[in-house]
């Protein structure tokens, strides 16, 4: 019985070190919106029902909110919006954990004390605008087929047009 | 009690991989051997770019490796023979793929990367499987967890940790998984190969991580430095516990 237990505690232990510094982001909540979360006519079930457990303020690009052949893959603390648009890909992310506190390294800190309201970034074949709203990160990203000469990955232009375009529609404390 | 659940998970997880994916080759000692690498940060050559020498910090501990069998060669696209700015010759020059293994984390890109010296830089490493031949090599999950991204050349895991690992140029038609879908580790995503869309690249996988960092109450996600975990990852491969 011995022999059984001493792994398992093993890696417990070992587990609780390895993620003895992650945890989940304190967010101050949004003051309800009950037009953006509660609209006339009614979102996707894709969306509503994927979303129902979702520990965090949703958003989405207004453009796409009854899309009802987006993607939906979420979860307590993060989700991801996939939506298909001919030759590029917009996804949308929310995640509300964290896997590392006060890193070694200082600079680490000195970008998170830097980091902007909204970072614009060119990354390998995509666009992204990366913010933190209420506590929580999220990231918007598109893939274009063309990433060398689609304006789309490109420019910030449409990646900016998609961050002004965001409204809540769901997530619960 | 969190800590009891996620450990139950990644227990009954690694049960379950036994029966979904093939055993791992047996270790080769040779390999293990043979193997051999720069530190972490040092580019090659000096001008594609500056590296976060001296960073050995493992940010991502306890990794599976991303490719499912050894050898595999991480070093650079661009700069190794027959790339862009690299010597002359071909893509599958046998130098290439070679030990010892260079990291190319920051190398010199376009693209804005805080963390790099240079405020630019490339947002994860670059890796070739065994030999320069398509579609005949898997990338595999690095953890468990769901798939939470298929697009037109890349593939994003977000494993239990709450980390993210993007998987770019695999072979589409030949995927293993799709969106939504829980992943084990070791499990097999899809074949290594050159597909960026319309746009030409080599065979390769693109690796990244991206994970939360927290300071004082403020929070960024951010591309972290791979190449020490990969290292750590790839030696137990070869020892046979991946």
């Amino acid at each position: 019985m011995k022999l059984l237990f001493r792994p398992l505690f093993i890696s417990t232990i070992l587990l609780l070190l390895v993620h003895a510094n992650s945890g989940i982001l304190e967010i101050s909540w949004p003051k309800p919106n009950p037009k953006q979360e509660k609209p006339s006519i009614p979102y996707p079930k894709v969306l509503t029902k994927n979303i129902k457990n979702t520990k965090l303020p949703v958003y989405i690009p207004s453009h796409y909110r009854y899309d009802k052949k987006m993607s939906v893959i979420a979860g307590n603390y993060f989700y991801t919006i996939i939506f298909e648009e001919g030759k590029h890909i917009i996804s949308i992310a929310g995640d509300r954990t964290f896997q590392e506190e006060r890193p070694a390294n200082r600079d680490f800190e000195k970008i998170v004390k830097k980091s902007q309201e909204v970072e614009f970034t060119q990354e390998e074949g995509m666009m992204s605008a990366d913010f933190n709203r209420h506590g929580v990160n999220y990231s918007i990203t598109v893939e274009c087929e063309e990433p060398k000469s689609d304006p789309h990955c490109t420019s910030e232009l449409f990646v900016t047009n998609l961050y002004n375009q965001l409204i809540m529609v769901g997530g619960h404390p | 009690m969190r800590f009891l659940l996620l450990f139950s998970l990644l227990f009954f997880s690694s049960c379950k991989e036994k029966s979904a994916t093939p055993p791992p080759k047996p270790p080769s000692t040779a390999e293990l051997k043979r193997f051999s690498y720069y530190p972490a940060g040092v580019l090659k050559p000096s001008t594609s770019g500056w590296g976060r020498k001296g960073d050995n910090y493992i940010y991502a501990p306890n990794i599976r490796f991303p490719i499912e069998s050894a050898p595999a060669y991480l070093n650079s696209q661009v700069y190794g023979i027959g790339g862009l700015h690299g010597p002359k010759g071909s893509l599958c020059d046998q130098r290439n793929y070679q030990y010892p293994w260079r990291d190319n984390y920051c190398e010199t890109r376009s693209w804005s990367m805080p963390l790099c010296p240079a405020g630019k830089g490339h947002q994860g490493v670059d890796i070739r499987a065994s030999s320069c031949e398509k579609r005949k090599y898997y990338a595999v999950a690095v953890e468990d967890g769901v798939i939470t991204y298929v697009g037109k050349y890349s593939v994003s895991l977000r494993g239990v940790t709450g980390r993210t690992y993007r998987y770019l140029h695999l072979d589409k038609p030949t995927l293993r998984v799709r969106r939504g879908q829980q992943i084990h580790r070791g499990q097999r995503i899809g074949l290594v190969s050159d597909n960026m869309g319309s746009t030409k690249t080599s065979i390769h996988l693109h690796f990244d991580i991206k994970q939360t960092i927290r300071v004082d109450g403020r929070s960024k996600r951010v591309y972290i430095p791979p190449y020490s975990s990969l290292v750590d990852a790839y030696n137990r491969l070869l020892q046979g516990r991946p």
